[in-house]
């Protein structure tokens, strides 16, 4: 890093947030001082069922469910594995055909390929060019062999939220279970189950500040889903292993601040959105928006840019302290480039060319500014050696 | 290892690159390899005086190590002679930065590979000109589209596949993909592009074979250009939703997800 540079800029939450200090101090107790097994009969077993129960209420009550319908996971991706392979498993015989998005978390897509080696058929619906789904065109694929559909509640990418209430309409008229993986929205939206009839739904607590290694699915009373994981029984044998009680407690907690604190924290992060789009469309040519230019999260602002590639990009924020993501195949492991910014229609140089700011709650506007300085020294740096992008032609 | 985990050497070439730029002259010949699809694009320009490289200039798109790689070769092979040149390898480039992740070995390092084009292209007298200033301006003719209709033209006509366009209006919100049959197709192209904000330009030619003015106009534009391509199949359910594009220059074929498909005819 340049030594000029007097602190880091974080704009990245979208890959991992900090745990927030008053979560730190909830979970702190129950790593020694209240150590109990939800499992054991005595006195200090008792203690961990009552904060577990507690806790599991006000999980519940963050997305408007019953206790009852909260399971505890490890993650949103095993969250994901329950409600898919463990709904398409409990539900064969009503049929084996699972509709899915081309915009879905990667960990949705790599699960329903699991479930095509397995019997079942999946159909991917694609999207328009702000990676919205349309409801209709969703009603076009369903079968008399659905049984799930999967669509997440917004893209965790370039940030488009899904018309949810209309998608559950068509799904739900037929008499089809939905599934959503709601992590991109998580504490940026209101996720309430009695506004939006969803049947599953996979939550993760780092998403709103809580501690990682642990997640929610939501499943609505009356759906039934199989175990992935068999053990103990405990979650009412629907995913067993002892209590991550720690962490369930810190969700708890971040849940409550989340609820207190969304109103004003929506306000300031969609301010830094809208400056940081405007600004960026201004200062810097032939720089486009990914995603919806209205239908989009409050923490995320998605571009990319005609003649430079993600990870140089990347790479010469990282050198002036600024983190972000890139949908560059040249950062990915498989060497290919985001499958949401191709659902959405571009090519391929042009998905490497793109890069992602998410925001959150420890962001300030000098951050903001702060980018806004330095980008656009960096573009015309990395278009200067490009024998791509001709200054010539665009004046 | 991080696809980013780079050595210190690879970030200072990355950061502080070497002899950016392109030559011109009698004595020069160009290398290029890479193409944009897969990320990296390389040109390396070599000035060549009894038989040795006199100077060398390159200009590269790409991640990390394809900026550091480039500008690592032209350090190592100045003032070599040709045949020296040629035997420098990806290897000993990579070896230069004090190695690359094993992710990059390949997709990354190809200035050696551009390198020995430049040398080759030098020894078979092939000179970087203007192509565009070379070759007759394109009126249009070459890429008329074929009598016969595309695959799935006529299924999907009127829907998402139109041969002539009304209200452009109606494209609003659309991805739009155009056939190169001349002036008047981009001239619709730049019109539709107000309306919908995506619109592909899809043209067989290759960029300098392009009649400079049409091309200038669309690349001011926010029309997207799509160079060496042609259309072999549109596809969907009910109604377009992507077509197959082949890659002429790679020979390789894709989808693109896309809403229309205008094809002028008249």
């Amino acid at each position: 890093m340049d030594a000029n540079v007097t602190r880091e800029v974080y704009l990245d939450y979208q890959s991992s947030k900090p745990v927030d200090p008053r979560v730190l101090d909830a979970m702190h107790p129950y790593f020694s001082i209240k150590f109990g097994n939800p499992s054991s009969l005595h006195l200090v077993g008792d203690e961990a069922t009552k904060v577990l129960e507690d806790s599991r209420e006000k999980v519940a009550a963050f997305i408007g469910a019953n206790q009852k319908e909260i399971i505890f996971t490890s993650g949103a991706t095993e969250s994901n594995n329950l409600a898919l392979i463990g709904y398409a498993m409990r539900n064969k015989r009503k049929g084996n055909h699972i509709i899915i998005s081309e915009v879905e978390h990667i960990s949705i897509f790599n699960i329903t390929k699991y479930l095509e080696r397995n019997g079942f058929e999946v159909t991917r619906v694609p999207v328009d060019q702000y990676a919205r789904v349309s409801p209709k065109k969703l009603e076009s694929r369903i079968t008399d062999r659905t049984i799930l559909v999967s669509i997440g509640y917004a893209s965790n990418e370039v940030g488009t939220i899904q018309p949810m209430e209309e998608i559950c309409d068509v799904i739900k008229r037929k008499g089809i279970a939905i599934h959503t993986d709601a992590v991109a929205a998580e504490g940026l939206l209101p996720l309430d189950v009695n506004e939006v009839p969803i049947d599953l739904m996979s939550i993760s607590s780092n998403d709103i500040y809580g501690p990682k290694g642990l997640g929610v699915l939501y499943i609505r009373d009356g759906v039934s889903v199989v175990p992935t994981i068999i053990g103990g029984g405990q979650e009412r044998g629907l995913r067993s292993g002892t209590e991550n009680i720690p962490a369930v407690v810190g969700m708890a907690e971040a849940t409550q601040i989340c609820s207190a604190e969304m109103p004003e924290e929506a306000k300031r992060l969609s301010s830094f959105r809208d400056r940081l789009i405007k600004g960026v469309l201004n200062k810097i040519p032939k720089a486009y928006l990914n995603g919806h230019p209205t239908e989009r999260l409050k923490n995320n602002a998605h571009f990319r840019f005609e003649g430079v590639e993600g990870e140089s990009l990347l790479l010469s924020l990282k050198d002036r302290g600024i983190s972000v993501s890139t949908g560059s195949a040249c950062t990915s492991k498989t060497l290919e480039p985001s499958h949401t910014l191709i659902a959405c229609g571009l090519l391929h140089e042009e998905a490497h060319g793109s890069l992602e700011f998410t925001f959150g709650r420890f962001n300030t506007e000098s951050d903001i500014e702060r980018v806004l300085d330095v980008l656009p020294g960096v573009l015309e740096r990395l278009r200067g050696l490009s024998p791509l992008y001709e200054k010539e032609l665009i004046q | 290892m991080k696809s980013t985990q780079y050595s210190e050497k690879t970030l200072d070439h990355f950061r502080n690159p070497r002899n950016v730029g392109t030559l011109e002259g009698e004595n020069v010949a160009k290398g290029r390899v890479g193409n944009p699809v897969c990320g990296d694009l390389m040109e390396i320009y070599i000035a060549v005086e009894d038989d040795r490289i006199k100077d060398i200039k390159f200009q590269t798109f790409g991640c990390g190590s394809a900026v550091a790689t480039s500008s690592m070769i032209t350090e190592l092979v100045k003032g070599m002679s040709l045949d020296e040149a040629l035997k420098v390898t990806r290897d000993d480039v990579a070896d230069a930065l004090n190695g690359l992740p094993p992710i990059k070995m390949h997709c990354s390092n190809l200035a050696a590979d551009a390198l020995h084009d430049a040398i080759k292209n030098w020894r078979d007298g092939i000179i970087p000109k203007d192509i565009s200033d070379e070759l007759p301006s394109y009126v249009g003719k070459e890429c008329d589209a074929p009598e016969e209709p595309y695959k799935g033209e006529t299924e999907f006509l009127g829907k998402g596949v139109y041969n002539a366009v009304g209200d452009p209006g109606w494209f609003r919100d659309k991805r739009v993909l155009i056939n190169d049959r001349g002036e008047a197709s981009a001239e619709l192209a730049m019109e539709l592009e107000k309306f919908t904000g995506r619109v592909i330009y899809m043209t067989p030619l290759k960029e300098g074979e392009m009649n400079v003015d049409i091309k200038k106009e669309l690349m001011k534009s926010d029309v997207k250009m799509l160079f060496e391509s042609a259309l072999l199949e549109i596809m969907g359910e009910g109604e377009v939703e992507k077509v197959l594009v082949h890659d002429l220059n790679e020979d390789q074929q894709y989808a693109l997800f896309v809403d229309s498909v205008v094809i002028l005819r008249e």
